[in-house]
């Protein structure tokens, strides 16, 4: 039996076909398994060569089905993208549930297993991810109504499918009956390629956004869902809240070694001599080391602390020097000799003769420092290396597959001998979106080296002084005002070490291979006032500080809503300075630079609940001095990922103490259609904590030769105490398809609230973290 | 050098190998494989590794487990257990019911990645003992100003966690 679907593509002229075939009939059960029509060039393993991997299920391109629908009416979905802590588990569940007409109940997910997902992709990328998974069981749905039509007797168009009951012409049957006795293959079309190794191109490893589902199936119109738009419980949470989750830090393996890592005394630090291990002391202790890679493993895990750190003790290092310490970052940034833009957008004879026509100029250059990701549980990983070669990782990577390739390039081996299994564990908040940074390669060398399987866990100090970072960076920003105050011409210059360096430290200290990337930045902001007709943006990268030391020095890395986060700030700041410039209403000023009308209702609706009063900012009673609190109110907006964002910060400042308290944030949110309310809400509110961190806390400190924010002491972030009221507003549309929900609600914070102290106290913060140390030197002008 | 030491943990007496000065964190987690608490910052920074010793949050990655012989060592895997104590619950009752702040947990949806939780959860469980109808303020100040440190959570579910502890402050009510 052989059933055609036929669907149309808008840019490819051969119509992408999915085929249904009978695999065996089966005495019991039955089911349907869809899985990849693989592009032409990947190269999927035969019946035969299969064979000969069974005995440990690495092939790459074993046809792991995608989806799979049961007899028993119940549905599993493989997918190598993983849950990142903002409900993605959820989403796909109910983008499923809504395509198949089925309950999200029925449905359940394996992400992230390199050996049994099919797809990879990364597990940020919600968007394309969500993409594929909807075509999948928009093409499966098709299939299923093709065999109920034929066993029915009625045409597909006079079917109707409700919770899985197919029904039609008076008659009905399950999904599951359909399947009763019999196994069946549906191939979809993809295309895209599997990660490997790419030294020196972008991140240093191609195929990162896995395989894409081609054509068009029918999908559901977004005004007619079911499930999508409902608050589905995020699956794994009862788990998580009952203790039953199994997480990255709990895989133990027979004969499995413990390991702490003895790392370099400073960033720039090669190995003298290590120290030893007295063994009446620590008897089960062993030193392993690898060129610059040092540590001490136990089957105990508390020997191999506490011999970890008399090893430590007795471990000598090189002097390094070679950073010019946090304080001076900016000095450094500046004296940098900049080359060429890594990326450039706009017509710059246009801005150049805009701005000469300019009746007024406003510039302005905005700064932070390095920040980082900081999650509460440190680098873990766990690594089998065997003695045929093959390895097998658990991890909580957001890229498996990214993973997989950068191991497998480490090792000198094909990714088919790696496979990686994932986990849930702490956030990582993109340092882990290129498949790199982690203890992953520690644990793979020492158990390459012990042959034995390895846990290594890193400590807080550790993960803070060597896992990557966010990097500092400046903006010069210029804007062209006409006679009555209107923007014409804007020209944004961003300066910035290497944002994208996902390299694994262990490597790199051990000396072994690693796929480089390619310093640079790149444009990230998406642009909402197109009544400001001239715009250039010009986008630096540098290396990291330090590259030339065996560590790499500080690897810079994406870090939560990547780019836009730095590049809006920039922007923002400058649009709310010439409101001010304008002597306009911040808002209003906004309105008039746009036709967008999704950015004018959120930014409406937004406005309306945090009562905004039209004004142009400072206040009349903003002040720089006195012991008591002056109030300032701020906003800012932000497009990214086709969602439209709003902020709006109040704050009270005490001069004289420098103390900021953010007494309200009302954050609007209009991602085209919301696929869950409740969770859009709840990213909502924690992106919002995450921002205001950001903006009135965090700073990588670091002197001439190490980061010295090793803790919470020393790197700050924001406590339950510090958190305002958050006021949500968010708004669903079903003609705009969606956009990305799950992040983004942090990148409003910073300047909605430099623009709410510039309110309260007349003075202009172009620089975050706005701590009391730096709110008095700015107010002492 | 490890020594015998008896545990009484989620209720059940537990004999474990162990030098007496190894953090508790280690034995909960290794020796008698409960993965509610967990390894934060070692440091008693963050909160992530909290347990109850005697009804009184303790952050177990820098408590020696010999501090724990002799006391009642409860992690969110026992939280249930004592909840159906508390009211009595039939066997049956108590298998099916969750300890109202676990219940809360879930119903707010409170985890986003979750690493921090079980320690929020154990906060909020001592909270509530102490305090049965807790203010925002309240809350507030318990999951910060509570010695040794703030429980962290970098996701930023805060607002969820105060919710989530006022229904459950109902839910032991009713």
């Amino acid at each position: 039996m052989t059933l055609k679907t036929e669907t149309s593509s808008d840019s490819q002229i051969m119509p992408f076909t999915t085929t249904l075939t009978r695999r065996s009939f089966v005495k019991m059960g039955g089911a349907l398994f869809v899985s990849l029509a693989l592009p032409a060039g990947v190269r999927a393993q035969t019946a035969e060569s299969q064979a000969s991997l069974q005995t440990n299920q690495l092939n790459p391109t074993l046809l792991a089905s995608w989806l799979e629908i049961r007899s028993d009416n119940t549905i599993l979905m493989r997918t190598g993208r993983t849950e990142t802590g903002t409900g993605m588990s959820g989403y796909y569940t109910q983008v499923i549930a809504e395509e198949l007409s089925v309950r999200p109940e029925t449905i359940s997910l394996i992400m992230g297993d390199t050996d049994k997902t099919p797809d990879g992709g990364y597990s940020a990328g919600f968007l394309s991810g969500m993409a594929n998974v909807r075509k999948v069981a928009a093409y499966t749905h098709q299939a299923l109504l093709g065999l109920a039509a034929t066993q029915l007797g009625v045409p597909v168009e006079n079917l109707n499918v409700v919770d899985g009951l197919i029904s039609g012409g008076g008659k009905s049957i399950r999904y599951g009956q359909l399947l009763e006795g019999q196994h069946l293959d549906l191939k979809i079309p993809v295309t895209g390629e599997f990660a490997k190794a790419a030294p020196g191109k972008w991140v240093g490893v191609d195929g990162l956004d896995g395989l894409t589902v081609m054509g068009d199936p029918p999908m559901r119109p977004l005004n007619q869902c079911k499930v999508m738009g409902t608050s589905f419980p995020v699956p794994g949470i009862p788990n998580k809240v009952t203790g039953k989750t199994q997480w990255s830090c709990d895989v133990t393996l027979p004969g499995m070694l413990h390991a702490r890592m003895i790392r370099p005394a400073t960033l720039g630090s090669t190995l003298i001599s290590v120290g030893a291990v007295d063994k009446k002391q620590f008897p089960t202790a062993e030193i392993v080391k690898k060129g610059n890679l040092v540590a001490v493993v136990s089957p105990n895990e508390w020997e191999a602390i506490s011999a970890s750190r008399a090893v430590a003790a007795g471990t000598k290092w090189t002097d390094w020097a070679g950073l010019a310490g946090s304080e001076n970052v900016t000095k450094t940034l500046r004296a940098y000799k900049w080359n060429t833009p890594s990326e450039r957008r706009g017509k710059p004879a246009d801005v150049t003769a805009a701005l000469a026509k300019a009746t007024k100029k406003i510039s302005a250059s905005y700064e932070q420092p390095y920040v980082r990701h900081a999650p509460i549980g440190p680098f873990v990983a766990v690594a089998d290396v065997r003695s045929d070669g093959s390895v097998t990782v658990w991890t909580h990577s957001a890229q498996s597959q990214g993973l997989r390739a950068r191991i497998a390039y480490m090792l000198g081996t094909t990714p088919e001998q790696v496979v990686v299994r994932w986990l849930d564990h702490s956030g990582q908040y993109g340092r882990t979106t290129f498949g790199g940074d982690g203890a992953e390669s520690d644990a793979v060398i020492l158990s390459q080296l012990t042959r034995k399987p390895v846990r290594v866990q890193w400590t807080l100090q550790e993960d803070m002084m060597w896992s990557s970072v966010s990097p500092a960076w400046v903006s010069d920003i210029q804007a062209g005002l006409d006679p009555s105050g209107h923007v014409t011409a804007l020209h944004s210059l961003f300066y910035s070490p290497h944002m994208m360096d996902p390299r694994p430290i262990g490597a790199l200290l051990a000396g072994m291979p690693c796929s480089a990337s390619e310093p640079g930045g790149w444009i990230a902001t998406e642009w909402v006032y197109d009544k400001i007709q001239d715009r250039l943006e010009d986008v630096y990268g540098m290396p990291n500080l330090g590259a030339e030391t065996a560590s790499g020095g500080l690897r810079g890395n994406i870090m939560r809503t990547p780019g836009q986060r730095q590049q809006n700030f920039a922007l923002e700041g400058l649009i709310n300075e010439a409101a001010a410039a304008a002597n306009a209403d911040p808002i209003q000023f906004r309105l008039d630079h746009t036709t967008d009308e999704r950015l004018i209702n959120i930014l409406k609706a937004t406005a309306k609940a945090a009562g905004w009063e039209p004004r142009s900012s400072p206040h009349s009673q903003a002040r720089k001095t006195g012991s008591t609190p002056v109030n300032g109110r701020g906003v800012c907006v932000m497009l990214r990922e086709n969602a439209y964002w709003v902020g709006i910060a109040e704050i009270t400042v005490v001069p004289d103490t420098g103390v900021i308290h953010v007494s309200r944030f009302t954050i609007g949110g209009e991602p085209g259609k919301i696929i869950n309310p409740r969770q859009f809400g709840l990213c909502m509110k924690s992106g919002v904590v995450m921002g205001l961190s950001e903006a009135l806390k965090e700073e990588v400190t670091f002197d001439k030769s190490r980061v010295t924010s090793t803790n919470w002491d020393r790197y700050k972030i924001l406590t339950m105490e510090e958190m305002p009221e958050i006021k949500i507003v968010p708004l669903s549309r079903n003609d705009k398809n969606f956009g990305g929900g799950s992040e983004g609600a942090n990148a409003v914070c910073p300047p909605a609230v430099t623009a709410a102290f510039f309110d309260a106290t007349g003075i202009q913060a172009r620089r975050i973290p706005l701590s009391p140390a730096y709110v008095t030197t700015l107010l002492k002008g | 050098m490890a020594s015998e030491l008896t545990l009484t943990v989620n209720g059940a007496k537990q004999v474990v190998s162990a030098a007496p000065e190894t953090p508790l964190i280690f034995v909960l987690r290794n020796e008698l494989k409960l993965s509610g608490p967990r390894l934060g910052c070692g440091m008693a920074q963050c909160g992530s590794c909290s347990v109850l010793l005697d009804g009184e949050e303790t952050r177990t990655c820098i408590t020696p487990v010999s501090y724990a012989v002799g006391k009642q060592v409860t992690t969110i895997e026992g939280l249930p257990a004592v909840w159906a104590v508390e009211k009595k619950l039939s066997a049956a009752n108590a298998a099916k019911t969750l300890h109202p702040v676990q219940q809360a947990w879930i119903d707010e949806q409170v985890p986003q990645c979750g690493y921090c939780q079980s320690g929020m959860m154990i906060a909020a469980v001592e909270l509530l003992a102490k305090n049965p109808n807790p203010t925002i303020p309240q809350i507030k100040d318990a999951f910060t100003n509570k010695p040794p440190s703030p429980h962290l959570c970098r996701c930023g579910t805060y607002a969820a966690i105060i919710d989530a502890v006022q229904r459950a402050a109902k839910a032991m009510k009713a």
